[in-house]
């Protein structure tokens, strides 16, 4: 109670929520301008996060994520366009209604979905993190090793097109982690001579390199589009916001189901809110009376996948604060900005920081409420973001990436290494690798290493992997999601939707 | 009917330019499994610095072989010939991406040289006046930008944030 007390005065007090509420504005601006992701605007507040407290830098973060989660309404609803990913099946529904000439209603439906789908998730989290880290204190490394593997070949299986590419991407991951000293011993491996390479690239700069850089030189690549904008907003936009959430209150089933679909796939490592708005949609129409209605402008439409998608924010903080395994590139970041203070990650977090952990899940409330005054205060001025052309983003954000990169380390070196990935990621990009499995694996592969080097000092004995139940389970689990991939490519048409891989 | 042509074209080159990568990966993956294998063990655990990349490394290798032989298997002999050219296409197309690159390049070059603001400053010159449509208020506006994000952005985090970003020399 006293560290529930302790976070919550941390998370409440004035200077916190005052830069919370910037940070649900800047995730709502960056997300609502398409090309530029949830992930990206996260990267960019990390630095910015260093001269605080963890906790308030993380909040802040959080008011960034949740913020971005319903940003990407915007332009789904008044463009069709998805800002992010995982608003992709908002436009399905949101779009046709306000081409009908209700798009402050379906404004106002997005938002307030969101709302409650972040509510009902912080729930979950509160209720299900705990008891599962007690639970992960038991496990040794041998089970640690194994949930590595089981994430890291679920989040191949998940993205890309290809699962065959999706484990080589893994697969690099590891490689680009195994670079530097050795994570038990200190012995130097794969330096080459270099010096900036004698500590192992810092995973921030491949993070920012990989996402950052990569995306905007893919926003670059048609020359004609990038000089042009198009208007968003055309006519008058009204909300009516009590009727509108009496309207999303008056369907819980499909709030509650979608939300709680939201959560389970959030937990779930490398889904995240790109598959949950499509699953969470797709399941509201089959257990709708009147599925013929929906793509035609449906209320129920535009609540499943809103409730869908910011669910997975609250489901993806589940591993990551009671097994230390992050979900998504959104929760490595966060992960980082906390090991960048100096906090210890795993499953003893919630009982060395429990003001840290009840504080997260206090700010990841307070974000919702935050974003949604945000939204009902001034909808109106935040469409006006969606006009900044492309030519103004790509320069003026990648230079934030240079600023960001330096602060991390104060070593220009960092920014050599920085551009030779953001190339690297391009390259792996165009050719059509998925850069999540990438991405997770350079921050999982030290962690497996060392489970693994641990496992075997402790008993020379390979087969207990086997033997020792909750491993066996997890490898059992890793070897069932590989198969339950290549039987979806095999026949043409996978159960889930295989999606873009950044938020 | 065209459309489709064009379409199957791409994709195989796409496919070309994959097999390519798997080469140099296997390539680049081989000869760090080699040099994993002379990182000496150590007496006190049963696997060394080495042996993890050596895993890594192995199936790796393993995986880009199954994807040789699939891509291989899969392209037919006569989209070799139109490869090349398909490449000095796609490298036209993306004109503005290589432009990008290179100012970046010169950019993190010349900043430990001439300083954060003045590179900055003209780094985002370049790049604003280049991608933006060429109308007196498109320029004035990338003017603003940047000296916004070069001595603006300085200043905010030398007095914000202590952060000192380079000088110069």
């Amino acid at each position: 109670m006293d560290a529930f007390l302790l976070g919550a005065s941390e998370v409440l007090s004035f200077s916190t929520l005052i830069m919370m509420f910037f940070g649900a504005i800047a995730g709502i601006v960056a997300a609502a301008i398409p090309g530029f992701t949830v992930t990206m605007a996260i990267v960019l507040t990390l630095p910015l996060t260093f001269a605080l407290p963890p906790l308030q830098g993380v909040s802040v973060m959080l008011s960034v994520y949740v913020g971005g989660y319903t940003g990407g309404l915007i332009s789904a609803a008044l463009l069709g366009i998805p800002g992010t990913p995982s608003a992709l099946a908002t436009t399905f529904d949101a779009y046709p209604m306000a081409r009908k000439g209700e798009p402050g209603r379906a404004l106002s439906l997005g938002v307030w979905a969101s709302f409650f789908g972040t509510l009902i998730s912080t729930a979950v989290l509160i209720v299900a993190a705990p008891p599962l880290a007690v639970f992960a204190v038991k496990l040794g490394p041998w089970e640690y090793f194994s949930l590595i593997v089981f994430a890291l070949t679920i989040v191949a299986s998940l993205v890309g097109h290809s699962l065959q590419r999706g484990l080589i991407s893994a697969l690099i991951g590891l490689a680009i982690a195994t670079i530097g000293t050795d994570p038990m011993m200190g012995r130097p491996r794969f330096d080459m001579g270099f010096d900036a390479l004698r500590a192992g690239l810092p995973f921030l700069v491949v993070l920012i390199g990989i996402y950052a850089i990569s995306q905007l030189a893919s926003e670059v690549e048609d020359p004609k589009s990038i000089k042009t904008g198009e208007k968003l907003v055309k006519g008058e936009i009204r909300f009516n916001n009590l009727s509108v959430m009496r309207e999303v209150l008056m369907r819980p089933i499909n709030l509650i189901r979608s939300s709680m679909i939201g959560v389970a796939i959030g937990a779930l490592p490398g889904a995240g809110g790109s598959i949950a708005n499509l699953i969470a949609y797709d399941q509201a129409k089959r257990a709708s009376k009147t599925p013929e209605d929906f793509g035609t402008g449906t209320p129920e439409g535009v609540i499943a996948s809103e409730s869908g998608n910011s669910a997975t924010a609250g489901g993806g903080l589940i591993p990551m604060i009671s097994l230390g395994i992050p979900g998504s590139a959104v929760d490595a970041i966060l992960l980082a900005a906390l090991m960048v203070h100096g906090i210890s990650i795993g499953p003893r977090l919630i009982m060395d920081n429990p003001d840290l952990v009840y504080g997260m899940f206090i700010a990841m409330a307070v974000s919702s409420l935050m974003m949604l005054l945000v939204c009902v205060v001034s909808m109106r001025a935040f469409l006006r973001v969606a006009e900044v052309p492309k030519w103004v983003i790509v320069p003026t954000v990648l230079v934030c990436c240079i600023v960001g990169t330096f602060a991390l380390n104060n070593r220009v070196s960092d920014l050599s290494l920085l551009i030779a990935i953001g190339i690297f990621g391009y390259a792996m990009k165009a050719l059509d690798y998925p850069l999540a499995p990438l991405v997770l694996a350079v921050i999982l592969g030290p962690i497996a290493e060392t489970n693994l080097r641990r496992a075997l000092m402790t008993n020379n004995d390979w087969s207990l992997f086997l033997t020792r139940p909750v491993s066996l389970i997890f490898l059992v689990a890793a070897l069932l999601s590989i198969a339950w991939a290549i039987r979806g490519f095999i026949k043409n048409k996978p159960s889930t939707p295989q999606t873009k891989d950044h938020n | 009917m065209s459309e489709d042509r064009d379409q199957m074209l791409t994709q195989q080159a796409g496919e070309i330019a994959r097999l390519l990568s798997y080469v140099a990966l296997l390539a680049v993956s081989v000869s760090m499994f080699l040099e994993a294998r002379t990182i000496p063990t150590s007496r006190f655990e049963a696997l060394g610095a080495g042996a993890f990349p050596m895993l890594v490394h192995a199936l790796l290798s393993l995986l880009l072989i199954s994807a040789i032989i699939g891509a291989v298997r899969r392209i037919p002999t006569e989209a070799y010939p139109r490869f090349a050219s398909q490449v000095v296409q796609w490298v036209q197309a993306r004109r503005l991406v290589l432009l990008m690159f290179l100012c970046l390049l010169v950019y993190v070059t010349a900043m430990p040289m001439i300083g954060y603001p003045i590179a900055t400053l003209v780094f985002l010159l370049i790049l604003l006046v280049t991608l933006s449509p060429k109308t007196k208020s498109a320029v004035a506006l990338s003017v603003v930008l940047a000296l916004v994000f070069s001595y603006g952005l300085n200043w905010l985090f030398a007095e914000m944030f202590n952060v000192f970003l380079p000088r110069g020399r």
